[in-house]
């Protein structure tokens, strides 16, 4: 919006840099060298994110296919389908649990809690999400792995993960029952409706996409981190097969093999990253159009 | 016409029937609002990230079986396993190491996110902003990792084949830019801090072009329509008027910066020493809790230096991260990862 606003001035700059004195010269010409030079910024970030995943690509895809996808062979130590089914269990397990924790808390906030009592529970959301993801590794390797006894083993790295993914879910489904519009809540509340009933009938339909939409953005920055689970869990050429098995993950791959030189270990550090990131990509991208549509839907709520 | 009875009609109606009063036996109706601890269960989820920080840092300090290190824990001098004497355990190498590396990122991001954001309100028209924006908000869902390989395999060795020593044969003599010639590979400081800076440029330019957006337009209008240049009114209108937002940017971005851990510990060639200048390596905390835990796994002193290392980390991000929240509320960057 302001944007629009500050077009018009351009059109008349023209005449006047050539008229005006040499002050009104020099602020005219500064603003239009900004106008210039400013939007050049812009390449500091298209440039490196494009060599990024241009550099990604071409170093795995050419060692990548279907075959090296699925290959889940135990005695190939460079098997990529090891991890990648690893990666799924792990994140179905962090998923849970972060859904578990995050979206009953995020209702229990929006709908029970007093502002100033949310405005806490948001205020240590926002502290959980700044917190590095070395310190959550740790208190996963204290509290799991030594404290409750479970071993560097896949429960204990996913269960880590997952407290690295809460806060996500928390935040997002706080938001999403705190934008319901007000008059609907009274609506339904006015009406007779049972809170739970509010909740799971009323809000729910409204609230989902946004909700969903924070999953999948836990899911993003799950798949993508690595402290917490290199830290609470060891590389197995195994898909685990209980829940306190050792496990390998996509970017513990990386981190164990990026160091190595060319070969078949480097080469798997390069397929898991450009499977990592293909992945977190496609979520964010699908995160951000549901995000859009949804903000679009609410506002029709009005209507 | 009086619409107020006359006495006599008030005196002329039925005189209403007295009362029922209740059966004196029945016993006073139960109050409704009697507390019922089974009314508590639906608050007990939403203390889940209260519960989880507290935990955190509860689990943190037994870690530490509350080891004393005295006064060395401070100290320069990090030997967690000497051949020779006792292990000491001195930190200052690796907070140097976290501020050396976050700060200069923190300032490269904050005035590069100042000047996308301000090109993106101020400058470009909407059509090009909706088609560029993105980019930066992809910065930001890039895992660390892949962050770094790309710098150790990509970036580092352009770092230090091209960019090293052309600073190193033209500023070496400015002091810390001389000395050791740069190592081929190029890991080390600056491509930490490129990186890092890449990393907190989402942050900071979300963050300050929500506060220029949340500048009212009657504001942008009245600048522009008294003479002022965008430039002009960018700077002495809008950016005084969003100044908590983009203060709290600073905050968040040094935030992400200095927590930052899988990245830094693959492309700064991590040694638990000062740097020796530029070029060199160093260590930061993060990246040091990240690389020794392993090697302290079942080392009871050398974990519970660790853990007080963690505790010395998650204090400072918990300090930066309120600050940085309380300045502003945004609820409209929760889909960025990390903020």
């Amino acid at each position: 919006m302001a944007s629009a606003s500050v077009a018009a001035p351009a059109e008349t700059g023209k005449d006047l840099l050539f008229d005006a004195s040499a002050r009104t010269r020099w602020r005219l010409g500064f603003d239009r060298v900004a106008g210039w030079l400013l939007p050049v910024l812009f390449l500091v970030a298209i440039v490196p994110i494009l060599d990024l995943v241009y550099y990604i690509a071409s170093q795995a895809l050419p060692t990548l296919s279907w075959a090296v996808l699925t290959n889940t062979n135990p005695h190939d130590p460079y098997a990529l389908g090891v991890p990648i089914i690893s990666t799924v269990y792990v994140m179905l397990w962090a998923t849970a649990v972060a859904v578990a924790l995050g979206l009953f808390g995020g209702v229990a906030t929006a709908e029970f809690l007093s502002e100033r009592a949310a405005g806490w529970m948001r205020m240590s959301a926002n502290l959980l999400v700044g917190t590095p993801s070395v310190v959550i590794g740790y208190f996963g390797y204290f509290a799991l792995v030594l404290g409750l006894g479970w071993g560097y083993s896949f429960i204990a790295g996913a269960t880590t993960l997952a407290f690295f993914m809460t806060p996500y879910i928390f935040r997002v489904t706080d938001l999403a029952y705190s934008s319901i519009p007000r008059p609907i809540r009274e609506a339904a509340l006015g009406s007779g409706a049972r809170p739970y009933q509010y909740i799971l009938k009323v809000a729910a339909p409204i609230a989902l996409p946004q909700i969903l939409n924070g999953v999948f953005l836990a899911v993003a920055i799950g798949v993508g981190e690595t402290a917490p689970i290199v830290l609470t869990s060891t590389h197995s050429v195994l898909v685990p097969q209980t829940l306190y098995s050792p496990v390998s993950f996509l970017t513990a791959e990386i981190w164990l093999n990026f160091s190595q030189p060319p070969g078949q270990a480097l080469a798997l550090a390069f397929q898991a990253a450009f499977v990592v990131l293909v992945v977190v990509v496609a979520l964010n991208i699908v995160v951000r159009i549901i995000s859009a549509r949804y903000q679009k839907r609410l506002e029709g709520l009005y209507q | 016409m009086s619409a107020t009875p006359t006495p006599e009609a008030v005196e002329s109606r039925e005189p209403l029937p007295p009362p029922s009063s209740p059966p004196a036996e029945t016993t006073p109706p139960r109050r409704t609002s009697r507390f019922r601890p089974a009314q508590l269960i639906p608050f007990i989820p939403a203390l889940v990230p209260a519960a989880l920080i507290v935990a955190v840092i509860a689990e943190l300090v037994v870690s530490t079986g509350f080891t004393n290190f005295g006064l060395s824990f401070w100290g320069p001098d990090w030997l967690p396993s000497p051949s020779v004497g006792t292990p000491t355990f001195g930190i200052l190498v690796f907070i140097t190491g976290s501020f050396l590396t976050a700060i200069p990122a923190l300032l490269l991001a904050m005035a590069i996110g100042l000047g996308i954001a301000i090109a993106s309100t101020s400058y470009l028209p909407r059509w090009i902003t909706r088609f560029l924006d993105p980019f930066v908000d992809l910065l930001a869902g890039i895992p660390s990792i892949v962050y770094g390989i790309w710098g150790y395999l990509l970036v580092a060795p352009f770092f230090g084949t091209v960019i090293n020593p052309v600073i190193y044969r033209y500023f070496s003599f400015v002091p810390g830019f001389g000395g050791k010639a740069p190592l081929a590979e190029g890991v080390g400081l600056p491509v930490a801090i490129f990186i890092l800076t890449l990393m907190a440029l989402p942050i900071t330019t979300l963050l300050i072009r929500d506060s220029l957006r949340a500048v009212p337009r009657d504001l942008w209008e009245a600048g522009l329509g008294l003479g002022a240049t965008r430039w002009e009114t960018t700077r002495k209108v809008a950016i005084p008027y969003g100044l908590r937002g983009i203060v709290s940017a600073g905050f968040l971005g040094f935030g992400r910066a200095f927590g930052e851990t899988v990245m830094v510990a693959m492309v700064l060639n991590v040694v638990p020493a000062f740097p020796i200048n530029f070029y060199s390596g160093t260590s930061t905390m993060a990246a040091e809790m990240f690389t020794q835990l392993d090697s302290a796994h079942g080392n009871g002193q050398f974990l519970a230096a660790l853990s007080e290392m963690a505790l010395v980390l998650l204090a400072i991000s918990l300090v930066v991260n309120i600050v940085g929240r309380r300045l502003v509320s945004h609820f409209a960057v929760y889909e960025v990862p990390g903020l």
